[in-house]
């Protein structure tokens, strides 16, 4: 490859390139890394083969594509990157200053990506939760994780998860408009819109990026979203957080995974103790019979955060003073079978039936609920949207 | 030497829309053949044969010289064997047997054996009826059919059973016992709501469908009653009046599923066809002229297709005319074609591909992607127009057992026929609240609170066509209360069985 074609990818990378980003790395790193056979987490593992390099991180990656620029193609390269400006990405190297320092930590050692793409403001440096589970999630689950990331997001603390629906969709939701925010790690490039209903115009990613949050993703452009691609993305969403929260999730559950990676960091773990006869909550109940700690309430999660990072207790707030809700407009007994059930869904039968009041005057009612965002309808029934203050919690 | 030209009147039908057939017959010297013009098709062209047989056969004079017959208007097809009758009334006009005058004035549809025997043919009701709207006060119909026939009024059906009664007839010897009309028939009893444990919320949908016609989506599990609430639903309908009945009898017998004997049926009718149905046996076709399909069979009644999403979606699609407008019109090379088709649509389909989302007994195996397709084959114009949307849960043993009587059917039909004629008296015409225009709709409902609403939901994302249909629902819903304004609440309940389940948690 001439360094023409490379001087040339370097200046169309220079927009792209984040904050504290050189261009020439990133330039060299995408001709690098767009032939066929090669990764970039290969590369990370030629590093840590060497041992921490004691050169800036940017420097070291350089000098190993060198060696190979000639069979690099800087063409290739450069058509990425509308795909990339296309989206509002910047992208980072690991060890610069738009690169999540948690991420980073130990690198090469650590297996964070070589290079992130970043749609959004890159992920703050608060304390930040990871609230993971799987996809086809109960009302259970998500009303737990829910639950839990507002809370987390209200007291200040970031929550990251992997984008999908169940869980993960449900944390971010209940995250988005706090004053924590949320990031997605997406397990496919920028320019492939997965989940479809949530990569869609007004979906919950063009919430979340107006909302202030960030969307991650260490593919090119356009990979798919492969098994082993979106596995491997959990370990990016374990890499940004204090502490790992499983809310759910089967027996061969990504969620794991992610639990694994924050464990192999160091770093703690937590599992919201499910149902011992749905298969989804094998996941969590095997980490909690492994040893790890129990999540009952935003507390805990709060103060596993707290204790991990003693140095900055003092900059994580408490839980945030309980602010007057509004009055429910169900009528009561209606709100008393939904507030027992919680977070558990009511089939509409079923409010119909234990309430005594007539079908029609219940449907009225959840109509009304739901305009004023207290109830949502979900297959499986009825669910208020937010923890009844009647338990104490 | 030129010979009386002998005219008898006859009957097309392009689909339920008769035409006059005017059948002339001459004989001219020539050869002893009959030569038969004017577009007939296979059918009428061996009327020729089985016409000449019967006659002979009958003691009466086949022409031995050539015998030359038109159908006019020339340029319509004509199918079927009912222009038998009038053909053989032409040639023994034409030969003299029976008087010309007779013969002129005569309007006849039947078909004829070897024997000379006169038969019902397929479609025989609408013959009669198409007869009546041409202007026939008088019509030789075949003696198996008159009962039937004297269903129509204003018009006399002569019966005749052999090609003797038919001269007889004509000669003017007719026998003077008055005709009675075919019985209504209450039909069997209808499966009753009582038998329905718990589904308060399908019983308030059922109750609400019975009374508005409006099209209903039960969605759910298999075995939760999705079926059995169908039928039921069939069973609050009032009975048809007798003009309507005679309607619904015209379109069985045009489509061969009702014999000229068969009582008249005043239930409505309930069709049920099966999940690998056709486009064009669910809303009529065929080769020439289209003949009606489920639809139109299920013309003021219950049309309950099951499985509804493994229905390919083009046939689907095609149900969107006849939802809206009540008819069903089919343009074909050869004719076009409408049949009525005001039916109450009753879906049912599984939740998600395995069929347990929302059931608390078993877990959905279904990846969201593929809920969310399953579902999306459902077209988004044809489940707009499913006002009442219910999800229904499997039930729990306990209620199963539960032994506290439910209401029954009688109680629920006497409400619905209140709310029925609360709406047809507001309305006029037996018009159903499912058939009425939005803005007329909107006079009769609370302003101010309907606009705040409006514009909640909008948040929620219905759309103002959707609105409108929510208000039609509205309105039946104030209609059961007995209430002539439409407020706030009863909208916030229609709306409630139109916001759809989010599969994913939302």
């Amino acid at each position: 490859m001439s360094v023409v074609a490379l001087q040339r990818l370097t200046r169309e990378a220079e927009e792209l390139a984040a904050p504290g980003t050189d261009p020439a790395v990133l330039a060299a790193l995408l001709a690098w890394t767009v032939r066929p056979r090669r990764t970039l987490e290969g590369l990370r593992r030629a590093l840590a083969a060497r041992g921490a390099p004691e050169v800036p991180l940017s420097e070291a990656l350089l000098a190993e594509v060198r060696q190979h620029l000639a069979e690099s193609d800087a063409a290739a390269a450069s058509r990425l990157l509308p795909r990339w400006r296309a989206r509002g990405c910047r992208l980072s190297v690991v060890g610069d200053p738009g690169y999540p320092a948690r991420l980073a930590e130990d690198w090469p050692a650590t297996d964070g990506p070589v290079l992130l793409a970043t749609a959004g403001a890159c992920p703050p440096a608060a304390p930040t939760v990871a609230i993971v589970g799987a996809r086809n999630a109960s009302s259970y689950g998500t009303g737990i994780a829910a639950w839990l990331a507002e809370a987390a997001s209200a007291a200040g603390v970031h929550v990251v998860s992997g984008g999908a629906v169940g869980i993960d969709a449900a944390a971010h939701r209940a995250a988005l408009e706090g004053p924590g925010g949320t990031t997605v790690v997406l397990g496919c490039g920028h320019d492939v819109a997965y989940p479809r209903g949530h990569a869609r115009a007004g979906g919950l990613f063009d919430r979340i990026l107006v909302g202030g949050g960030a969307l991650l993703s260490e593919q090119l452009p356009a990979v798919a979203p492969k098994a082993g691609i979106v596995r491997a993305r959990n370990r990016i969403v374990a890499g940004l957080a204090d502490l790992v929260v499983v809310v759910e999730g089967g027996p061969r559950s990504g969620a794991l995974l992610t639990a694994g990676a924050a464990a192999e960091r160091g770093r703690p773990v937590l599992a919201v103790p499910g149902d011992i006869r749905v298969p989804g909550s094998a996941a969590p109940n095997r980490l909690l019979a492994e040893g790890v700690g129990a999540c009952t309430d935003p507390a805990d999660l709060l103060a596993a955060l707290a204790s991990d990072r003693v140095a900055a207790a003092a900059t994580l707030p408490q839980a945030p003073a309980r602010t007057p809700r509004a009055v429910t407009v169900l009528p009561g007994e209606v709100h008393r079978e939904l507030a027992a059930a919680w977070p558990r869904a009511v089939p509409g039968d079923a409010v119909i039936h234990r309430s005594g009041l007539p079908a029609g005057t219940v449907l009225a009612a959840m109509t009304r609920a739901q305009i004023a965002g207290e109830v949502v309808e979900r297959a499986d029934g009825f669910v208020l949207r937010r923890a009844p203050e009647a338990d104490g919690k | 030497m030129v010979r009386g030209l002998a005219v008898v009147r006859g009957v097309a039908l392009v689909g339920l829309r008769p035409l006059e057939v005017r059948v002339e017959a001459t004989c001219s010297p020539g050869l002893p053949v009959l030569k038969l013009v004017g577009l007939p098709d296979a059918a009428v062209r061996e009327a020729g044969e089985r016409v000449r047989t019967a006659i002979q056969r009958h003691g009466l004079r086949w022409p031995g010289e050539r015998v030359v017959v038109n159908l006019a208007p020339a340029d319509l097809p004509k199918v079927g064997s009912s222009f038998d009758l009038p053909l053989a009334i032409a040639v023994l006009a034409a030969t003299g047997q029976v008087p010309m005058a007779a013969a002129s004035r005569t309007w006849a549809c039947g078909e004829l054996g070897l024997d000379g025997s006169v038969r019902a043919v397929t479609g025989q009701l609408p013959l009669v009826a198409g007869a009546r709207q041409l202007g026939a006060r008088e019509l030789l119909v075949p003696a198996t059919a008159a009962a039937e026939a004297a269903l129509v009024t204003g018009l006399t059906p002569v019966p005749v059973t052999d090609l003797t009664d038919v001269v007889a007839a004509l000669e003017g010897r007719r026998p003077d016992t008055p005709l009675a009309p075919v019985r209504p028939c209450p039909g069997p009893p209808a499966p009753d709501l009582a038998d329905v444990r718990g589904q308060p919320l399908a019983r308030r949908a059922v109750e609400l469908a019975a009374a508005g016609g409006h099209h209903l989506l039960l969605t759910g599990p298999p075995g939760c009653g999705k079926t059995m609430l169908a039928e039921r639903l069939h069973g609050l309908l009032p009975d048809l009046t007798t003009d309507e009945a005679i309607e619904v009898a015209a379109i069985h017998s045009l489509a061969g599923e009702r014999r000229p004997d068969d009582p008249l049926r005043v239930r409505p009718p309930l069709r049920a066809p099966h999940q690998v149905v056709s486009a064009a046996a669910l809303v009529g076709g065929g080769a020439g002229i289209p003949r009606p399909g489920e639809v139109s069979l299920a013309h003021r009644g219950v049309l309950v297709l099951d499985e509804l999403l493994e229905i390919p979606r083009a046939v689907l699609d095609a149900l969107r005319q006849p939802l809206e407008r009540g008819e069903v019109v089919l343009s074909r090379s050869r004719a076009r074609v409408s049949y009525p088709g005001a039916v109450l649509l009753v879906g049912a389909a599984n939740p998600c591909p395995c069929g347990h989302l929302g059931d608390p007994r078993r877990a959905c195996s279904c990846r969201p992607d593929r809920i969310e397709r399953y579902r999306a084959r459902l077209s988004g114009p044809l489940l707009d127009r499913l006002d009442l949307q219910v999800a229904l849960q499997p039930l729990a043993r306990a209620a199963l057992l539960d032994g506290t009587p439910e209401e029954a059917s009688a109680a629920v039909a006497a409400r619905v026929a209140v709310a029925r004629t609360a709406a047809a008296q507001r309305w006029g015409a037996a018009r159903l609240n499912r058939d009425v225009d939005a803005a007329v709709l909107r006079r009769t409902t609370a302003r101010p609170a309907l606009a705040r609403l409006a514009a909640a939901l909008s948040g929620l994302g219905a759309s103002a066509r959707a609105f409108d249909r929510m208000l039609r629902v509205a309105r039946t819903i104030a209609d059961l209360e007995g209430r002539e304004v439409v407020d706030a609440s009863h909208v916030e309940e229609a709306v409630a069985y139109r916001l759809p389940p989010v599969p994913v948690p939302a």
